[in-house]
């Protein structure tokens, strides 16, 4: 029996501590940080960790960063071994040293109480940029070399002592360095927070009590994992499913060639095998994932079907019944120095996606259809003729959530393994020379079933006059739809079209650079998500209500859901809503 | 002889508190709920409370209530048929939200709910720059099709939020009197109701007061009729800022009734910090389903301009994205889901959790016998002896402990291979350190040492769990004031009238002109001497607070410092920027004073001051309060009638005191005594007393 059962009280209490630490984090992250990635859009994850590196606790923040940053902690605990004391800091951001990708840069304190180590505060966060040859760091290269900065585990402060000259180097290679010094000040700040959260739990109930506790909250999830996985049935499932592109002009016919990610999902009692054999090769451009990256696209799937209320506290423990298995070299299982920075949220979204795909052949009610599946990210940079400032912007813009079993989908709203929010119209005028025309929701864009898809969003920016930038894209879901589950149709797809002054509109590919004449347009439709079952099973109330609502029109009622006199289902509705 | 009355309207009970103006005595009274026309509660409790003190209406000062009107009908989603009128693009700013989802991985989640849906979403052309120049004017042709619209579809009331309106409210008052002339129905402008940036908070501000508007305003209308048939004064309505405003006031901006309630808690928690001689106090108000807590410093509570309606059940600390925002100042409460009537379970890991369900009024805990299956917190308090089978609920309820016993034997005890006593001491220790935790939110998370504090505990659990936070935070103090149960209701009649203005004006510390900021702030003070006016409040009760919204120039979020000089000049400015580094360095443990500090918003806060009030509930001029013993928590200590303690009366623990409406655990190593204004003081015994 494990030692907690004889003291339950004083479990659940450390357990919830540990849990408010991380919440607490990121409090004093988003109320501190500069820049807009950070403080309004919350592109960040905060977390608790054991001395081994093992997560005991996640803030409420990203589910792409559940699963990989377990490795970033440990890349700091394998190259400090015993050398880590109080006062010390560690910084790094290198997806082949337990990163993501470079912008992301992960903050390694660790805790100490009356020199005993307690572990770690880890926080991620997505820096707007991290040098490279295209602002925001987001540029379609063939190598990590050209992805911006490289930082290994090194140490930034040692017992408290500044590095100055690895600060120095850091400022002098990334853009906007003032807001990124800002940034990193909050960083430390709030890792400072959480260590001394923990050493005020170990003052309260020892250091190596606290210890046992933080092992046995793992352990505690591990158990509620399995317990869940037990009650549900065995079976397998395979699905496939093909990307975009790289970024990378090298198909035959001068196109971002698509390449296919395969998965087979065994579950078998209370475990389960996410096995990508089949996957292809790694591809020239930034569309390789570390392993701990598709790794964490498939925990974020599963832990949603598993366990949908979400009653399972999410550490470590969650993916101890869980394997999963990448061909080396694949583009799921990638080998230096092969690029990444659009895998790192481009293919955590996919495979995040096709678990419930996989799933849906043994386990119909307990999956969604594809969401939106990308970040959708824009990034615009340059010098405000406002001020003469540089300035990096970079936003996501949502689309879709998939629908489920018994209920639609959600219009735009963040999914998946993102929880990122959108900057609002007013602050980002204020803060970059462009003006957004419209932010709405694109009717029709939902795939029909019998629960709906959720519709995306349409957007359009325009840079100020003398505003010249440098934008870049990176999405997902441009050719390949978002798939719909149990006759579900798919959701529309997305399309990014740049129009400068003179009217000539051009379509832009799903990823890369490209530039943007002062007075030009850019406008972005976010993909729908998938409707699950067959649309023609769907209440034809709700279809009524859709049409009062704009999230449907007559002609896609009549298309989609074959419906002859749309009018008269408006007209109810109408009649109802009086 | 002169009388104040508060009137809080409850879910269940409309409690009543009187205080005689002279003597500081108090009194209670209280009539069942009238949900469906609140008025009739409110004049039966009134009449009961007059009759049973002898009052005439003509010795009522001031009258005074806090209604859950405006919370239920967001919470119960039953507002008015309202529309919204947005910049031509921007329809859907109110369901974009931040886009954020409120939970990481549920998979059967809802999408956050809309107050105004899609199909009363409405645009007009129309275009401000953010520097608020005109890029496209109004669209004149557009405003008779959009009234027509709008009377068809017979709208109820109308917000208007047009992008930038922050900067230049000039196209939102174009439309906004074109609306009203055409149009019977009240119209909120967000420049009027909240001038301030970022569009999805400040639209959903506005929308909110549309929604509620109309039947706060009939709500208002026949509470009035019904105090004006008791020949009473016109009736005060408790802000969530902690202030009371007139009922006209409350109609033009709705969304400062919503924290109503609870408000008034806090604010009668600062009449007893005054009086006490406690001016650093943390209060703790616990009822049947939620917990409650608060910081006053120095006397004073504090505000928080984040808000989220109906936002779930978590800690008011963040905003979870599942409610929607309100950008008033509201007193910052952190909320916890545990009561009375919280159910204690074991997940499926052997793990023990208490809530977030709760039992409620109906079946209410095992013990009541009315039902309930579940066990509870008060089931656990009544297992180990805090409550007391016979006393609870002042005897007039027949107490079940057999079935209590069986319930946590059956779901606890059991599978957590624990005895009952033990599960049950489990399930306490659990839920008090849910409730420290809230009460941590307002104290550690915001830089105060809980040691510096002390504790004040009401509602009608709170006294029960008071001792045991106190000890968990290392507090050493904690005051019982007297009617625990309708205490809130105190804090109606001793509240200032009050309303707060905001001007968003984005200045450097460096760059600003204080002349610019003198007369924004004078500005602001015409408008609140005219709200002062229309109450009539004399010159000599009036008082204007300055205060301003400061950051760092790139971040986002902004910490809030006085700017008390009379002036503001120069000199100010540099006392507010020093100020702030200070703020943010107790706040977030570091500054960055070589940076220049950003002003983004002035508020003022215009008062009528109410004459102080004290409480008082004479103690028994002698006698033996004892009146029995029992087992707590394992250990024999004796039960004491709380009516019964004369002033100085002390009784160390273990041991428990009762009243009618509550009941106050005093665990051993601490030292309870009654003062001479009925309060009941605690005090931690240092080792070996």
């Amino acid at each position: 029996m494990s030692s907690y059962i004889q003291d339950p009280a004083t479990f659940e209490i450390v357990k919830n501590s540990l849990y408010k630490i991380a919440e607490e984090m990121r409090v004093v992250l988003a109320k501190t940080a500069y820049s807009p990635i950070l403080k309004s859009a919350g592109d960040y994850s905060c977390g608790i960790f054991d001395c081994a590196g093992d997560m005991v606790a996640q803030g409420p923040d990203l589910p792409i960063h559940l699963g990989s940053m377990p490795d970033a902690v440990r890349a700091v605990v394998k190259a400090f071994d015993k050398d880590v004391h109080e006062g010390d800091v560690f910084i790094h951001n290198d997806p082949y040293f337990g990163g993501s990708h470079l912008p992301d840069v992960n903050i390694v304190r660790p805790a100490f109480y009356e020199g005993v180590h307690l572990g770690f505060a880890c926080l991620r966060a997505h820096w707007p940029d991290i040098g490279s040859a295209t602002p925001g760091s987001y540029g379609a290269v063939t190598e990590i070399y050209g992805e911006g900065l490289r930082l290994p585990p090194v140490r930034l402060y040692s017992k408290g002592e500044l590095n100055q000259a690895l600060e120095d180097v850091i400022l002098a290679n990334v853009r906007t360095p003032d807001e990124r010094k800002g940034d990193l000040g909050s960083q430390l700040a709030a890792t400072l927070r959480a260590c001394d959260r923990l050493a005020s739990l170990a003052e309260k109930y020892g250091s190596q009590r606290l210890i046992a506790y933080m092992a046995e909250v793992i352990n505690y999830s591990d158990r509620l994992m399995r317990a869940a996985l037990s009650e549900l049935p065995d079976g397998e499932g395979y699905f496939e499913d093909f990307c975009d592109g790289d970024g990378i002009v090298d198909g035959p016919n001068g196109e971002d060639a698509p390449f296919w990610v395969r998965m087979k999902v065994t579950k078998s009692e209370d475990s389960i095998v996410v096995d990508f054999e089949g996957s292809d090769p790694q591809v020239p451009g930034p569309m390789n994932a570390a392993l701990s990256v598709s790794a964490s696209g498939v925990f974020c799937g599963l832990k949603t079907a598993i366990d949908p209320n979400s009653l399972i506290p999410p550490n470590s423990g969650c993916w101890r019944a869980i394997t999963v298995k990448a061909p080396k070299g694949s583009v799921v299982n990638c080998e230096f120095p092969a690029p990444v920075v659009y895998s790192n949220h481009e293919m955590s979204h996919r495979t995040a996606d096709m678990v419930m795909g996989a799933l849906s052949q043994f386990m119909p009610d307990q999956v969604m259809a594809c969401s939106q599946g990308t970040s959708a990210v824009l990034t615009l940079g340059g010098v405000d003729p406002r001020t003469g400032n540089r300035y990096v912007s970079y936003e996501t813009i949502k689309g879709g959530f998939g629908a489920r079993p018994n209920k639609d989908g959600i219009n735009v709203i963040a999914s998946g393994i993102s929880n990122t929010m959108n900057t609002p119209v007013e602050v980002l005028e204020m803060a970059f020379p462009v003006r957004v025309e419209h932010y709405e929701i694109q009717p029709d864009s939902g795939g029909a079933g019998k629960f709906r898809g959720g519709n995306g969003a349409r957007r359009r920016w325009r840079m100020l006059e003398g505003a010249a930038a440098t934008g870049a894209l990176c999405m997902e879901r441009m050719t390949s739809p978002p798939f719909g589950l149990m006759g579900g149709d798919p959701g529309i797809t997305a399309s990014v079209t740049v129009t400068p002054p003179d009217g000539r509109a051009q379509t832009l590919p799903s990823k890369g650079a490209f530039s943007v004449p002062p007075g030009a347009i850019i406008d972005m439709t976010t993909p729908g998500s998938g409707g699950y079952g067959f649309a023609a099973e769907r209440d034809r109330a709700a279809i009524g209500r859709d049409l009062l609502d704009g999230y449907l029109t007559e002609e896609a009622a009549r298309k989609f859901y074959a419906i002859e006199d749309p009018e008269v289902l408006l007209k109810v509705a109408k009649e109802e809503d009086q | 002889m002169t009388w104040r009355i508060g009137v809080d309207i409850g879910g269940t009970f409309t409690d009543v508190a009187l205080v005689d103006d002279t003597t500081g005595n108090i009194g209670v009274a209280k009539a069942p709920t009238t949900p469906s026309d609140f008025a009739q509660g409110v004049l039966t409790a009134l009449s009961q409370a007059m009759e049973r003190y002898s009052i005439k209406p003509k010795d009522v000062g001031l009258l005074s209530h806090a209604t859950t009107v405006v919370t239920n009908a967001i919470l119960e989603e039953k507002g008015s048929r309202a529309a919204v009128i947005m910049t031509r693009g921007f329809r859907d700013v109110l369901e974009l939200r931040r886009s954020a989802r409120p939970d990481l991985y549920d998979l059967f989640q809802d999408a956050p709910a809309t107050l105004i849906p899609r199909r009363r979403r409405f645009e007009i052309t129309e275009r401000l720059s953010s520097d608020g120049s005109v890029i496209t004017d109004l669209a004149q042709n557009e405003i008779d099709e959009l009234i027509a619209v709008l009377k068809a579809d017979r709208v109820e009331a109308v917000a208007v939020s047009l992008l930038f309106s922050f900067v230049n409210p000039s196209h939102e008052r174009e439309l906004g009197k074109k609306l009203s002339e055409a149009l019977d129905v009240p119209i909120y402008l967000s420049s009027e109701v909240l001038p301030e940036i970022r569009e999805f908070e400040r639209t959903s501000t506005t929308a909110i007061c549309a929604y509620v508007g109309p039947i706060l305003a009939s709500y208002l209308k026949r509470l009035e009729q019904a105090t004006e048939s008791l020949g009473l004064p016109r009736m005060y309505v408790m802000g969530s800022n902690g202030g009371v405003f007139e009922a006209s006031e409350g109609v033009a901006m709705p969304a400062m009734a919503v924290e109503s309630g609870p408000a008034a808690g806090v604010v009668a928690a600062s009449l007893a910090a005054r009086q006490a001689e406690r001016p650093n106090l943390l209060t703790f108000d616990m009822g049947g389903t939620t917990a409650k807590a608060s910081l006053i410093r120095d006397g004073v509570y504090e505000t928080t301009p984040e808000y989220e309606v109906a936002g779930g059940a978590s800690a008011n600390r963040w905003m979870n994205g599942s409610g929607h925002p309100i950008r008033v100042p509201v007193i910052d409460l952190a909320e916890v889901s545990a009561g009375g009537g919280s159910i204690a379970w074991v997940d499926a890991a052997g793990g023990i959790r208490v809530g977030p369900k709760s039992a409620g009024a109906e079946p209410g805990p095992v013990c009541y016998g009315r039902g309930g299956t579940e066990p509870t917190v008060t089931d656990c308090n009544l297992i180990l002896g805090n409550l007391d089978a016979n006393s609870l609920l002042g005897g007039e309820m027949q107490i079940n402990f057999a079935e209590a016993e069986a319930a946590i034997n059956e779901k606890l005890a059991k599978p957590l291979g624990l005895t009952v006593e033990g599960a049950a001491a489990a399930v306490i220790d659990v839920v008090n350190h849910a409730m420290a935790e809230a009460l941590k939110i307002v104290s550690v998370e915001r830089g105060h040492d809980p040691r510096d504090f002390t504790l004040a505990a009401f509602g009608g659990a709170g006294p029960l769990h008071a001792a045991a936070l106190a000890e968990e935070l290392g507090m050493t103090e904690v005051i019982c004031p007297p009617i625990p149960g309708a205490f809130s209701a105190l804090g109606l009649v001793g509240s200032d009238l009050k309303r707060d203005y905001v001007r968003t004006v984005y200045l450097r510390s460096d760059l600003a002109e204080p002349q610019i900021i003198e007369a924004a702030y004078q500005e602001m003070e015409a408008e609140g001497a005219a709200m002062l006016d229309r109450a009539g409040m004399p010159p000599d009760r009036r008082q204007f607070e300055r205060s301003l919204d400061a950051r760092y120039a790139r971040q986002s979020y902004e910490l809030n410092v006085s700017a008390s000089k009379e002036k503001f000049d120069a000199a100010a400015l540099a006392e507010v920027s020093e100020a702030f580094h200070t703020r943010h360095k107790q706040t977030y443990g570091h500054d960055n004073r070589t940076e220049p500090v950003q002003i983004v918003s002035l508020r003022l806060s215009a008062i009528g001051k109410i004459p102080s009030l004290a409480i008082r509930q004479s103690p028994a001029s002698s006698g033996d309060p004892i009146k029995g013993t029992r087992l707590m928590r394992g250990m024999n200590g004796p039960v004491l009638d709380r009516a019964k303690m004369p002033s100085g009366y002390t009784v160390e623990g273990p041991a428990a005191i009762e009243s009618i409406e509550s009941t106050i655990s005093v665990p051993k190593g601490w030292q309870a005594g009654m003062d001479g204004d009925g309060f009941i003081r605690l005090l931690r015994l240092e080792e070996g007393q």
